[in-house]
């Protein structure tokens, strides 16, 4: 082999190795079907609802406290899909809206006394357990962190979208590399912890 | 990493051995007490753990090959002393409730090429089933017996519809090839100590079960937080001399029961065994 060749050689070897070393761990809301280094979508597929629901209203335009809904992000391991009865405890009262088309829709469930058939978005492994408790108790209550940015470390800004969408990676990799951050103890301190690390607090 | 460095490294993980004090400051080190005085041998406690844990019924055959997946089992001895010729010999029969020991320096540990099987900050000795590749070393350096490996996928044939809605969504149906054993209900214990964290506190004494030791009826199942010098685990360990950090015990004084199994194999386990007492003459 002469030396140019080997140089050339050289040279592909090492783009193709920096590539894969310097590459993001996932790219935060990529191109629809690119994918992370460890083989997860970047950006989840789109999930198509029953009604489109419009989370920009909701919580962008409207700032609706994610957890008015989701209300057991706060006290349980899964945050929750919110009850019809939920929904119909304001739109109700909204005459406004009450012609629009996905309003119509909610009404139609609820006459017909059907619960509305959500589908799972941030679906996790089943050999994973992932408490919003904790993350939302020491995040939102114990650091006084805004809701939009608490939720947001996972989820994305939902506020800008309609129906959700994931954004973040959610493997396991991606779980570790916020938990070795350090992370201010309380709001204000200089006290910086980081999160737990055992296998047995996610694997199940 | 230099070679001196890692054979430093597994140097000092093969010769690990709980120390005196080790879990003074840590909240948590699960523990237990099993009375087999109280040990009636009616598996209620095994038939718990098939509920709680997702245990396959493997069925007579298999289990003659002695792929049983019971977490929890109750040995049975006969014979002590002169009853086999008396005419009772039922009587005995004894019975010994083993499951997996926690030990603190366990055999299984050092020897998974994965690192599938670790040790928790509260004591434990965990495997993770998603990272196992079955090669079963853990089980053969196991002195108990009590790890378990999956020969068959028993999702697709233990549970046929509608028995996969017993399932506890808490824990996960191990599928074909992954070595598994008792948790000591780890689901529980975190689910436990999450809200105690939440409430800024740590786990009262019996707050937490585990499902043999709730459904033990005579409550031969003692199960506890040893960190916590105040709880019923922790003083049981110290009115029977037995020290978790020790690997023979000394007692002051004749009668008291409380053995750990193999102790001299040097895997302090974190249950403690309280021999039985018969009176033979009577």
């Amino acid at each position: 082999m002469n030396y140019g060749k080997r140089i050339f050689l050289w040279i592909v070897l090492f783009w193709i190795g920096s590539a894969q070393v310097f590459a993001e761990p996932f790219v935060q809301g990529g191109p629809i079907g690119s994918q992370t280094s460890d083989g997860y979508d970047a950006l989840g597929p789109v999930v198509e609802q029953p009604i489109e629901f419009p989370h920009n209203t909701h919580a962008g335009r409207m700032q609706i406290n994610c957890m008015y809904c989701h209300t057991y992000a706060r006290r349980s391991n899964v945050s929750g899909i919110p009850r019809l009865d939920k929904c119909m405890g304001c739109h109700n009262l909204i005459e406004g809206v009450k012609d629009r088309p996905r309003i119509k829709k909610l009404f139609e469930y609820w006459e017909n006394k059907q619960p509305i058939p959500w589908k799972k978005v941030h679906d996790l492994p089943d050999f994973v357990r992932f408490n919003h408790e904790r993350h939302i108790q020491r995040f939102y209550f114990q650091e006084k962190r805004p809701v939009r940015e608490v939720c947001g470390y996972c989820h994305g800004d939902i506020a800008s979208m309609t129906t959700a969408r994931r954004v973040k990676a959610l493997s396991m990799g991606w779980c570790v590399s916020c938990h070795q951050k350090d992370h201010l103890e309380k709001a204000g301190s200089t006290v910086t912890s980081h999160g737990p690390n055992d296998c047995w607090l996610c694997h199940k | 990493m230099s070679l001196s460095n890692l054979i430093q490294n597994w140097n000092s993980f093969r010769t690990r051995r709980p120390y005196e004090g080790q879990y003074d400051d840590a909240p948590y080190k699960w523990a237990m007490v099993i009375d087999l005085d109280s040990c009636i041998g009616c598996n209620a406690c095994t038939v718990a753990c098939y509920a709680e844990n997702n245990l396959p019924v493997v069925g007579k055959e298999r289990f003659g090959k002695g792929q049983a997946m019971h977490w929890i089992r109750i040995e049975r001895y006969w014979g002590e002393g002169d009853t086999m010729t008396s005419e009772f010999p039922d009587h005995g029969a004894q019975y010994l409730p083993m499951l997996c020991q926690q030990c603190e320096a366990a055999p299984c540990e050092p020897v998974c090429p994965v690192g599938a099987t670790h040790h928790s900050p509260d004591g434990l000795n965990t495997q993770v089933y998603n990272r196992c590749v079955g090669s079963r070393y853990c089980s053969a350096n196991c002195p108990y017996k009590v790890r378990y490996f999956n020969w068959w996928n028993y999702p697709d044939r233990a549970w046929p519809n509608p028995l996969e809605l017993q399932l506890n969504p808490d824990v996960t149906v191990r599928s074909k090839g992954v070595m598994e054993k008792c948790t000591f209900c780890m689901q529980r214990l975190r689910a436990g100590m999450d809200k105690a964290k939440t409430e800024g506190r740590i786990l009262a004494d019996g707050e937490v079960l585990t499902a043999c030791a709730q459904a033990c009826p005579t409550s031969a199942i003692t199960f506890g937080n040893l960190a916590d010098k105040k709880s019923k685990v922790a003083r049981m360990w110290k009115n029977q001399q037995v020290d978790l950090a020790k690997d023979s015990q000394e007692k002051s004084e004749e009668g008291i029961r409380g053995y750990r199994i193999l102790e001299e194999l040097n895997t302090y386990p974190s249950i403690v065994y309280l021999e039985r007492v018969r009176n033979l003459e009577a």
